[in-house]
């Protein structure tokens, strides 16, 4: 199984890196590429991202529609009323909605009007997951149904994901959106327990996995968006951004991620221009990784047992030798 | 040795000090883990939790888990100790014994008014049973546990095939450490066994109790004691009687083979597995 998937991914990742090349006329060492174990970044340039201005759904957006639209089964009906709390998120009638994160909807692009050193510009902002290099959302799943890959992709098994919504809060920009009314929660005690999947991005695994770019990659027209190793993606996004002297998100943001984000106007801009709403994240900057201070009482735990068993050793050698002293004692008595 | 009787204050000491601390180390990060655990699952909003006043910060998972860790340390650091302590003294008085299924099937019995309690060694058979399924419980969420955090610090994106396995151990182990912690506390209520509840406070339970209950352990605490002990005819018939009879006590065996065969303490031990014979409750010392 594992043997299977790394070669499958070895082999995807060779041809992606052989994309890169042709789409960059950059010329990539693949050795390097090998020693990440094939991990994968991806750039989204918005120097180039036009918003697809002239379509009525930009391609990326469609792209990744058209790949995603069977994914969520026929959600039951009536769907049961979870309890107490009587929430139900159903967006089955309303899945043509792109321009939100949704179930059914992966990717929207912001229009943002921004007005930078006096000159009014347009820039427009592909929005999805932004595979975080250590996802809360993934390493805090009580089901580990959501789960990042060895290549990056941090991924939700609708099989296993149970509509609870953790991942969701503990995502900086509350990415993952829940369809309620289908899922394994219905098998179990759906009145009282879950509520639905979760559903984001996945990198397209399953494209990677055949060797295919994702959808909204191969899509886009101006080829605004790249994927390709970690290193040489991150590589590219420092160079564009020092050569149109821009701006890179998501290197920082929530403890790093593998999206790059590349642009010629500050995100402080960029986020000025956004009104958070529901599946609407904003785009602060340094926006921390809530969980890294949690990692030094983590790291006590780990170091817990050996504090315990040093602890008994020695007490437990004093007790020995005070009861054998005792016992002497008596005997020369 | 901590076990002592004190017959002028009609008390025995039951447990040491460290031992007491021992427990409720364990319980009260036990607890800890339970309700800081239940809010590691997105029920505080659902259940409408945060609503209560002092309780808004259960929805937040972060906190949650930094109150998950705090007491993680505290419980694994100190059941490791537990283990590791008492295994170098050799201590095991509540391992499970052979006949214990059985043994602790006639004590229910007997708070149902079926028939009597079999004399009783320090602690029940069905403490023994108990300790082993917690020892169990707590040793799958400790592993479990460890490999959770570690994936938390270090490698998030660890084979999914490992965490997986961690994650249903540890909810499977959180379920059962739930029942498991219901069933102690309804040990507890029941009265045959509430003397036995001041004595993991203060480590002393009485010994008018202790005599009747846990006429086994008390028999061989005065054998330790001689000053207050009856010199019991029995300890002349153990005397001459082949090592343990009764392959079930292991714990006696075991003390009896460490101790230097010097008249006094050797056969010590036998006694209790001689007058272990539930048919002759009656005539052991002290009743
Ligand atoms: C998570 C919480 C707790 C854990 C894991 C725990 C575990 C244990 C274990 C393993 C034993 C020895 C075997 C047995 O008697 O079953 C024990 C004994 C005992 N525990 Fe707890 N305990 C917990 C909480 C409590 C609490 C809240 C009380 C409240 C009074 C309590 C009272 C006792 C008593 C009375 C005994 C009997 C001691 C004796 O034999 O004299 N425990 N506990
Ligand atoms: C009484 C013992 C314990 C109980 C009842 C308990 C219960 C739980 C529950 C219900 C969860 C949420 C479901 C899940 O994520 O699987 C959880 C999560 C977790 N537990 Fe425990 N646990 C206990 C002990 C421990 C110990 C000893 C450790 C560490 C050595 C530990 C580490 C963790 C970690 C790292 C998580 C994941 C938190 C997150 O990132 O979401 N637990 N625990
Ligand atoms: S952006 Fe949100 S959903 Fe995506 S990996 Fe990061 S934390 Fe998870
Ligand atoms: S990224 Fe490409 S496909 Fe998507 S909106 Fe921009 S130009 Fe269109």
């Amino acid at each position: 199984m594992r043997e299977h998937r790394s070669k499958m991914s070895r082999r995807s990742f060779l041809k992606i890196s052989a994309g890169t090349v042709a789409l960059t006329g950059v010329g990539l060492p693949k050795r390097a590429a090998a020693r990440e174990k094939g991990q994968l970044a991806t750039l989204i340039d918005l120097s180039l991202c036009d918003g697809c201005a002239a379509l009525e759904t930009p391609a990326c957006v469609f792209a990744c529609k058209t790949i995603n639209q069977d994914k969520i089964p026929e959600p039951v009906d009536p769907i049961p009323e979870p309890w107490p709390r009587k929430t139900i998120e159903d967006w089955s009638k309303k899945q043509h909605v792109s321009d939100r994160l949704t179930p059914y909807n992966f990717i929207y692009v912001h229009k943002a009007l921004v007005v930078d050193s006096g000159r009014e510009r347009i820039v427009y902002v592909p929005r999805r997951c932004m595979h975080c290099d250590n996802p809360a959302c993934a390493t805090i799943c009580p089901f580990s149904a959501n789960n990042k890959r060895p290549n990056g992709a941090v991924v939700i098994d609708q099989g296993l994901c149970f509509g609870g919504a953790k991942c969701k809060d503990v995502c900086p920009w509350e990415i993952p959106q829940r369809q309620s009314g289908v899922g394994i929660y219905l098998h179990v005690l759906p009145g009282f327990m879950g509520n639905g999947v979760m559903y984001k991005c996945d990198l397209c695994v399953d494209r990677l996995k055949e060797g295919k770019t994702p959808g909204c990659i191969e899509a886009c027209p101006r080829q605004a968006m790249l994927i390709g190793p970690r290193r040489e993606i991150e590589k590219i996004a420092e160079e564009r951004a020092r050569a149109m002297n821009g701006f890179i998100y998501g290197k920082n943001e929530n403890g790093g991620t593998s999206t790059f984000y590349v642009s010629p106007v500050s995100f402080e801009l960029i986020n000025e221009t956004i009104q958070k709403k529901p599946g609407q994240p904003d785009m602060k900057t340094d926006v921390p990784r809530r969980m890294a201070k949690t990692d030094k009482f983590g790291d006590a735990v780990l170091a817990a047992p050996v504090l315990g068993i040093a602890a008994a050793g020695a007490l437990g050698w004093y007790a020995r030798r005070k009861e054998q002293a005792k016992k002497e004692e008596k005997d020369n008595d | 040795m901590t076990e002592k009787i004190l017959a002028d204050e009609n008390r025995v000491v039951r447990h040491s000090g460290l031992e007491l601390a021992e427990h409720w180390a364990i319980a009260v990060s036990g607890i800890i883990l339970l309700l800081t655990g239940i809010f590691e699952l997105p029920v505080a909003k659902r259940y409408y939790i945060v609503t209560i006043p002092g309780l808004g910060w259960t929805a937040d998972f972060i906190t949650s888990l930094y109150l998950h860790y705090a007491a993680a340390f505290v419980f694994t650091a100190v059941a490791m100790f537990h283990l590791v302590y008492h295994g170098i003294l050799g201590e095991k008085g509540l391992m499970p014994r052979k006949g214990d299924f059985s043994a602790s099937i006639a004590v229910i019995k007997s708070f149902i008014g079926l028939g009597k309690e079999p004399p009783m060694h320090k602690y029940l058979p069905e403490q023994r049973l108990a300790y082993a399924g917690m020892a169990l419980i707590i040793l799958m969420l400790i592993v479990s546990g460890l490999v959770k955090t570690y994936k938390n610090i270090y490698a998030p994106d660890l084979s999914w095939t490992v965490v997986l396995w961690a994650t249903w151990i540890h909810n499977i182990g959180f379920i059962l450490f739930f029942l498991a912690f219901g069933a102690h506390m309804a040990a507890i209520l029941l009265k045959p066994n509430w003397p036995m509840v001041r004595g993991i406070f203060t480590g002393k339970v009485r010994l008018d109790y202790a005599r009747h209950r846990h006429a086994l352990w008390i028999a061989d605490l005065e054998q330790d004691q001689p000053t207050l002990g009856t010199d019991s005819p029995q300890q002349t018939k153990a005397n001459e009687a082949p090592p343990p009879e009764n392959p079930g006590d292991q714990a006696s065996a075991d003390r009896a083979k460490e101790t230097p065969v010097n008249g006094q303490n050797a056969p010590r031990s036998e006694v209790s597995d001689v007058s272990g014979d539930p048919e002759t409750p009656a005539d052991r010392p002290g009743e």
